[in-house]
């Protein structure tokens, strides 16, 4: 691992699904302890990017580097013990577990006194887990299933974070308490990626952003400048 | 005259009510025993199907395979039965393990289609074990010839084989039970069940959880054969009957239920001993067939995969 590189580098990544080519050349870098958001409309080609990343689908072409390691063709679970913590697109918990299960299941990889540590910090970050342990997943409100998500991936004690899409379906207030957790998490070391399809929302979390259309990469820049930019909302409508 | 005989009718009730007490209990604790191997028959199932939502259709053919397998070894040495269960349960569970890495995980690449593909080999495997049976064992229904008297407790007698099969089974079953949901592999196992992704996103690797999966549920399968040849006629032919039996409990207690299973399990041994007593004849082994349809007719929404 070499420190003084980008914490990801997404270089020339293309991607599919069968004869389907849904990522068409996509290049990206996130800097250490960044936040960068990956906007788009739906079905442009966010979701498949941070799939690509995390292993779960393997790239036909182009190179993925944590902290100038490679790490693309690798399995998906190395992948995670690599650094990288993945919060999927419909969060993909486990309903029939229980809340300190997946605090438990995430935390596998870490050393016990570490796991402790890890533990503790997260239900300071999200409380309402805290009073929830025994209770199964599956019956958590929706906020509280994407706070379990977010813990479950950040017990992996990962370099980088993917976020995909986490504000769906979510009331602005419980987004807004998700989002807040983002500085905490720089402090601690983690850079992360925000797949985002709200411009509002990904922009106002976002240092820089890269807008996607049709798997490709169209714009990209500081967030703040991008909020400014028509084209950025052009792209979205299709103009 | 007329008060002694009131007391005489006061004393036959009684007595008839105690009499239809003692058989009730009796029937009771037969289901209960032969639902504790019925557990085993269907949690060996459940656990394949629900981790990997493959339907081993080969899985009946393993249970009577094992069970011909254990006729055949205490017949040639004389030696208890139960001597075979750990050779089952590790033999069953390498040639599992193999068998996934071999014919079923090339298949779980297929995508969509996995779950055709998975049938259509399972499928072609339950045929191979059947005719290597009719080979190696012939046709004929056998049964081991083991603890054939009884425990008597009051009015009640307990089929020595059948506590002892039932008691194995149960434990097995419940030790199944406190691996998944108390050690951590088992609940790797339980995640990777109901979220492949998500049990990825914690690192754990999938691929090797569904081997682990596949050689303890042959395994299990396996070990359930050696103590279903105790107390029933077993033959190669028996298989689908088993596959069958199986399916019908994990549809009435829910895939990836584990209690629900057993609970399902218990049930049908109490009905198949009631139905047994009643209605004689084969009413026991029609049992199956007539709550799998109403299952279907009522809910088939239950052999869904959960998650």
């Amino acid at each position: 691992m070499n420190k003084d590189a980008p914490a990801l580098v997404v270089e020339d990544a293309t991607a599919g699904i069968g004869p389907l080519t849904i990522l068409d050349g996509v290049s990206l870098e996130l800097g250490s302890r960044e936040v960068v958001a990956v906007l788009g409309a739906n079905g442009a080609g966010k979701t498949t990017l941070l799939r690509t990343i995390a292993g779960l689908l393997p790239p036909r072409r182009g190179s993925i580097r944590l902290f100038g390691e490679p790490i693309e063709g690798r399995p998906a679970h190395e992948i995670t013990r690599a650094g990288i913590g993945h919060v999927p697109s419909g969060r993909e918990l486990f309903p029939r577990l229980s809340v300190a299960d997946h605090l438990e299941l995430g935390g596998r990889l870490s050393s016990p006194a570490r796991r402790v540590e890890l533990r503790q910090r997260m239900l300071e970050m999200f409380p309402a887990l805290g009073q929830r342990l025994g209770q199964r997943a599956g019956t958590l409100s929706g906020g509280e299933q994407q706070m379990l998500a977010i813990a479950r991936a950040l017990m992996t004690d990962p370099r980088v974070l993917l976020l995909d899409e986490p504000s769906t379906g979510l009331a602005p207030k419980i987004v807004l308490s998700v989002f807040q957790t983002f500085p905490l998490l720089r402090k601690q070391g983690v850079s992360i990626l925000l797949a985002e399809q709200s411009l509002t929302l990904g922009l106002s979390a976002a240092d820089r952003a890269y807008v996607m259309d049709q798997g490709r990469i169209v714009l990209s820049g500081n967030a703040a400048a991008l909020a400014e930019d028509h084209r950025v909302v052009d792209t979205y409508l299709g103009r | 005259m007329r008060r002694r005989r009131a007391r005489r009718a006061g004393t036959a009730r009684r007595e008839g009510a105690s009499e239809v007490g003692t058989l009730a209990l009796q029937l009771l604790v037969n289901g209960i025993l032969l639902g504790g191997l019925y557990v085993l028959v269907a949690q060996s199932l459940n656990l394949i199907f629900g981790v990997m939502g493959v339907v081993n259709l080969a899985h009946g053919s393993i249970i009577a395979l094992a069970g011909l397998f254990t006729y055949w070894f205490s017949m040639r040495t004389g030696l208890s039965p139960l001597l075979v269960l750990p050779l089952a349960l590790a033999g069953g569970a390498a040639a599992g393990a193999a068998g996934q890495r071999l014919l079923i995980e090339p298949v779980m690449q297929a995508g969509a289609k996995a779950g055709l593909l998975s049938l259509i080999v399972t499928f072609g495997l339950s045929y191979v074990l059947i005719e290597l049976a009719l080979q190696v064992f012939g046709s004929d229904f056998v049964s081991v010839p083991y603890l054939q008297s009884s425990w008597k407790l009051g009015a009640l007698a307990f089929g020595k084989a059948l506590v002892v099969a039932g008691a194995f089974a149960a434990v097995m079953s419940a030790l199944l039970y406190w691996w998944l949901n108390r050690t951590y592999s088992g609940k790797a196992l339980l995640a990777a069940s109901q979220s492949p992704t998500g049990a990825l996103s914690c690192g754990i690797d999938v691929a090797r959880v569904r081997l682990i999966a596949f050689g303890i549920g042959v395994g299990l399968a396996a070990a359930a054969g050696v103590l279903v040849i105790v107390i029933m006629p077993v033959a190669p032919q028996t298989a689908s009957d088993l596959t069958l039996l199986a399916f019908v409990i994990i549809a009435l207690g829910g895939l990836g239920d584990y209690l629900g299973v057993a609970a399902a399990a218990l049930l049908l041994g109490i009905a198949q001993s009631v139905a047994g007593y009643y209605l004689g004849g084969n009413a026991e082994y029609v049992l199956p067939y007539v709550l799998l349809l109403v299952v279907m007719l009522a809910g088939p929404g239950r052999f869904r995969r959960l998650g």
